[in-house]
């Protein structure tokens, strides 16, 4: 433990004369207070810190005024997911693969998938997925669901704003997913 | 043949010592020193193999080219090197090769996630392809049959789906198509691949080329669990897997692979039939009749009705177990009948008593065969039973002894039937002949010359020096006392009364003599009706002239009408004899005497999974018997007729997926239940409304019942040649009873007898005015699990009239053409088929199907029937 780059000394054989036992950890002490460095402590550090404080105070106030305003967030910001349909036939993207919810470290994705059929042609595959579920309230937005999917039919959206009154209103459908969301969040803009 | 013990050789892999049985292929003995050769065609249960794929290749030292790992047996001082670079460049190229046209489809394809291509491709492969030709294309994806689909671009023409086809199931139908890279899998003209066991190329297959449509797209692997059990459906009594999601549904079924039982396979019933478990028609809550109509109620006022109705029967109860009830229901049904109500009634055979001492006979250890023994037989007896319709797993092993074990195969019975093309001798008989072919080959078997008559080619050989060790030879000539001429009447006559030749029946005695251990399977219709009796009779008096109880790896299996039918015997389901075939208290009456008493002596009837409607021989009287029983409380998973018009109580009953407990292998093989999914709706296991039903009907002891395993114990307990069995013993593989030290304790039995000892079997029935000699059998198909699937409905089988060609000719009636068929006023109508090798006079009909069902006409005695064109509608 002692060879941590936290420990500064850089004789290695002083390190080890030091080590007393594998769990005894060697703790560098700073120097013993002379008078004058207790007294710029007392009066200096204190009138530092003031200056910052009164700098301040002359400063326009940073805060936002939620939910009138929102905090823009950066593009890859993963808040809410998205499923998505190809823009051309309207097709869902998503094939019912399951490779999100096998991806998902929290389990919080369920996939049950059908057969499309020619009179019910749902996605641009043979099969698609005739639910899917996220449950908001397990998932940790890790994105992996995102890196698995295959055909980018799932991606991680921009929206935060997920509170709700009951758990069960958590669990997003399908249709909740597909939709796009009715109130956007503003992203971050160029060197914002 | 007798069991081969393995030699064991060492030979040297990746610079270990590894030491295998000789004879084992390198694939196998590979595995022997934790070495993983890749294979995609290799798969022993198919036999020999093929070397189609090449993902095996191996340096074997001293051998200049790669060789198949799947195809060379492991031989001592050979050196293999599985991790050099030539073998990896191969292993690398062969992927390639293989994906070269297949589509990579896999978020779409069924077999992703569990797909030996994508494992293989991962582990051995380049990891990138340099072809960017385009691949081949074909339709897709293809029905192949109602139950498969096909997907041709993903196939690897691994030849696994083709060998099942033609060397397993031996139904020749898949075959490859077309040649080169144009070769696809296929049936001629394209007509859909409908067989008994057809679902098993999908597990087969080790590509998404072949899916079930019951599974396609229900599921990844990471979405299910898979929970082991037992399919009770038929006597075969699989080894299988539910593939369970959320808890609550099956989704598929496969093979769970247990050698001693199932040797890995599954019939199509087996496999698709589960959908049933979850068909909206279940009852999944219990009913009880109120004024004429069938109300929902809670547990509690349903069981208070039931104990009500059933401690004012009291001793007027009867009570049927059907097939499918497991050991624990039995020992609790037959305890709340003879403890709680004071009635000896309780019979799980639906077609007539069966004497005591037949009972403790059949169970004898000595006499018992396992389905294993089948394989190193010398012969294989089929006596008056169609295994692919009643017990189709046997067939299979039957198919795979004659095919790859040179064992001999006699079949022994009036319809002919889907072993006769590879059986080495057939004795055909008329309807009911079987009793009195068997007597005649036990005495043919006692002459001590075969007789004129036999084919001199077919004779057994006589030199002494060709005797196989523990043969026949040897011991009849140290009893030579019984022979066939001390029977009345002789071969000739008996031949005569099974309405077969005398020249049949010697020409399989003369093969029986000259094979080794004999192993008999016998169908439980030969213990039927007023001559079941004599049917077991005779059958001793052949295991006595096989030498049976003599000779390691001889004996008799039977092919039970239901699925537990050896445990419900065992555990006191009958009306003479209770836990462990010891005499019952008193005698009560058999199912069919039960029929006759309802509403006389007897007043009330409990249906524990049993449909008497359906299954039991003689439905005008089960009618009239339902009509008279003054309170029925019926266990049922599906409402039946039986049912919604006589029951007072409906109790619902669990499917075997729900199921907790054991059941018996006609082999002896106790097997465990395990529950794979909740009860839906209402339902409660079985065994635990028998307890508390029995503890209001005050059967000491039964509240103490809290657990399925406590029960079994019970059981365990009760019987004395299950004596300290337990759970943990039977475990996934089950535990024949036989092979455990507590068999000692099995019931003595008196000795065999012998040809002499048979009463002559009856005249066979001279039909009188064109009618025709009444035979049944049933059919793979007919059953709720059929009729409740949906993807199974379509085989679903009306009445089928089998008639001989001139029969036909002589009652005008051709293929397909609807007829009806008569007796005594009843009538079943059915569509008629002229089939080969019938024998004249004859007819054969189907029981248990849902329309026409034969128990229409049956009532216990060999009958004529008439049948003639039905009138157009
Ligand atoms: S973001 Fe992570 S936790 Fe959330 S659904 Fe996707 S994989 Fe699961
Ligand atoms: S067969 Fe296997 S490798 Fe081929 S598409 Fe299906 S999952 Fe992928
Ligand atoms: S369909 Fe499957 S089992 Fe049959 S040859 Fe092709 S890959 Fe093999
Ligand atoms: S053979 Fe019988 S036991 Fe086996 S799967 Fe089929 S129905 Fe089930
Ligand atoms: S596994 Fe050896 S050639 Fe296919």
């Amino acid at each position: 433990m002692s060879d941590t780059p936290s420990n500064k000394s850089s004789n290695p054989a002083e390190a080890s004369a030091t080590r007393l036992a594998d769990d005894v950890i060697a703790v560098q002490r700073a120097p013993s207070p002379t008078r004058s460095s207790s007294a710029y402590r007392a009066f200096g550090a204190t009138l530092k810190g003031l200056r910052t404080t009164l700098a301040r105070t002359l400063e326009k106030p940073t805060t936002i005024q939620y939910p009138e305003e929102k905090t823009p967030v950066y593009p890859r910001f993963r808040g809410r997911h998205k499923l998505h349909r190809f823009e051309d036939s309207g097709l869902e993207k998503c094939v019912g693969c399951s490779l999100c919810a096998a991806a998902c470290p929290a389990e919080c994705i369920r996939v049950v998938a059908a057969e499309n059929t020619p009179e019910h042609q749902v996605s641009a595959g043979e099969r698609y997925a005739a639910v899917y579920e996220i449950n908001l309230s397990r998932c940790i937005f890790c994105g992996y669901c995102e890196v698995a999917c295959p055909f980018d039919a799932i991606t991680m959206g921009n929206d935060y704003e997920l509170s709700d009154y009951t758990r069960s209103d958590l669990i997003f459908t399908k249709e909740m997913l597909l939709a796009d969301p009715i109130e956007r969040t503003p992203l971050r803009r160029e060197g914002e | 043949m007798p069991r081969p013990t393995p030699n064991f050789v060492t030979f040297e892999i990746d610079g270990r010592d590894v030491t295998a049985p000789e004879g084992s292929m390198l694939v196998d003995g590979a595995k022997y020193g934790d070495v993983e050769i890749p294979v995609f065609c290799y798969e022993p249960k198919l036999g020999q193999p093929v070397g189609a794929c090449r993902m095996c290749l191996v340096e074997i030292e001293g051998i200049p080219k790669l060789q198949t790992a799947c195809s060379t047996p492991v031989r001592d001082g050979m050196v293999v090197i599985t991790g050099s670079q030539r073998v990896k460049q191969a292993q690398n190229a062969i992927v390639e090769f293989l994906l070269v046209n297949h589509p990579l489809d896999c978020p779409v394809c069924d077999k992703g996630g569990e797909c030996p291509l994508q494992d293989i491709a991962y582990g051995w492969g380049a990891g990138r392809s340099r072809f960017i030709e385009p691949k081949r294309h074909f339709e897709k994806p293809l029905e192949l049959s109602p139950l498969i689909a096909i997907d041709r671009e993903r196939c690897i023409l691994c030849f696994r789906c083709v060998r099942f086809s033609q060397e397993i199931s031996e139904d020749y139908q898949l075959t490859f198509l077309e040649r080169a890279d144009s070769t696809y899998v296929g049936t001629h003209h394209g007509h859909p691949y409908v067989a008994p066991f057809s679902g098993n190329i999908v597990d087969l297959c080790p590509v998404g080329a072949l899916t079930s449509s019951a599974y396609r797209f229900r599921a990844r692997p990471w979405d299910i669990e898979n929970a082991g059990s037992i399919c009770t459906i038929c006597p075969s009594q699989c080894n299988v897997t539910f593939s369970v999601r959320d808890d609550m549904k099956v989704l598929r079924v496969f093979a769970r692979d247990n050698a001693e039982v199932d040797d890995g396979w599954l019939c199509d019933r087996g496999r698709y039939g589960f959908q049933a478990i979850h068909s909206p028609e279940r009852i999944t809550r219990p009913k009880v009749k109120e004024g004429g109509t069938l109300r929902e109620v809670s547990w509690d006022s349903a069981l208070a009705a039931a104990a009500e109705g059933l401690r004012k029967a009291g001793a007027g109860t009867a009570a049927l177990a059907g097939g499918e009830t497991s050991n624990e229901e039995g020992f609790l049904l037959q305890r709340l009948m003879r403890e709680g109500l004071g009635s000896p009634h309780v019979d799980s055979r639906a077609s007539g008593p069966i004497e005591r001492e037949h009972a403790r006979a059949l169970a004898r250890p000595e006499l018992a065969a396992m389905v294993s023994d089948i394989d190193h037989a010398g012969a294989v007896v089929v006596v008056d039973s169609e295994l692919q319709d009643e017990s189709p797993i046997l067939d299979l092993r039957v198919r795979k002894a004659i095919r790859r074990l040179g064992v001999k195969v006699i079949v022994v019975g009036g319809r002919p039937g889907a072993l006769d093309p590879p059986a080495d001798a057939i004795v055909r008989t008329i309807p009911g002949g079987a009793e009195a072919a068997l007597g005649g080959l036990a005495a043919a078997l006692g002459e001590v010359e075969p007789a004129d008559g036999a084919p001199a080619d077919r004779r057994a050989p006589r030199d002494s020096s060709q005797t196989p060790v523990g043969g026949l030879d040897e011991r009849q000539h140290g009893e030579p006392a019984r022979q066939g001429e001390s029977v009345e009447g002789g071969i000739d006559d008996l031949s005569r009364r099974a309405g077969t030749s005398a020249e049949s029946v010697r020409n399989a005695a003369a093969i029986l003599r000259a094979a080794g251990p004999v192993v008999v399977l016998w169908g439980e219709r030969l213990s039927h009706g007023a001559r079941g009796g004599a049917g077991v009779n005779a059958l001793l008096a052949l295991a006595r002239a096989l030498g049976i109880p003599e000779t390691e790896g001889a004996g008799l299996i039977e092919v039970p009408a239901g699925t537990n039918a050896r445990g419900l015997r065992e555990v006191g389901c009958l009306p003479g004899l209770g836990p462990g075939l010891a005499d019952a208290p008193s005698a009560g009456r058999a199912a069919t005497e039960m029929a006759s008493a309802l509403g006389d002596e007897l007043s009330a009837l409990i249906l524990l999974g049993a449909d008497p409607l359906r299954t039991h021989p003689d439905r005008a009287a089960w009618t009239r018997a339902l009509d008279a029983a003054g309170f029925v409380v019926a266990f049922s998973d599906f409402p039946t007729e039986a049912l919604t018009e006589h029951a007072d109580v409906i109790l619902p009953l669990e499917s075997y997926a729900e199921r907790e407990g054991t059941i018996t292998h006609p082999d002896g093989r106790l097997q465990r239940l395990r529950q794979a999914i909740g009860h839906p709706g209402d339902v409660r296991p079985v065994w635990s409304v028998l307890a508390e039903l029995s503890a209001r009907l005050g059967v000491p002891g039964a509240e103490g019942f809290l657990t399925s395993p406590m029960v079994s114990r019970a059981l365990f307990d009760a019987v004395p040649f299950y004596a300290g069995l337990t759970l943990e013993e039977i475990g996934g593989k089950g535990k024949r009873w036989q092979e455990r030290s507590a068999a000692a304790a099995a019931p003595a039995a008196p000795e065999l007898p012998a040809p002499g000892d048979l009463d002559a079997p009856p005249e066979p029935l001279e039909p009188e005015n064109g009618d025709l000699r009444l035979g049944t059998a049933r059919s793979l198909w007919s059953g709720r699990e059929t009729e409740h699937s949906p993807i199974l409905r379509f085989l679903a089988p009306g009445q089928r009239v089998e008639l001989s060609a001139e029969d036909g000719v002589r009652l005008g009636v051709a293929s397909g053409d609807e007829v009806t068929v008569a007796r005594n006023g009843s009538s079943v109508r059915g569509v008629a088929a002229l089939r080969d090798g019938l024998p004249p006079a004859s007819v054969y009909l189907y029981e248990g199907t849902a329309e026409g069902n034969a128990t229409e006409l049956l009532n216990g005695e060999a009958t004529t029937v008439r049948v003639h064109k039905a009138a157009a509608e």
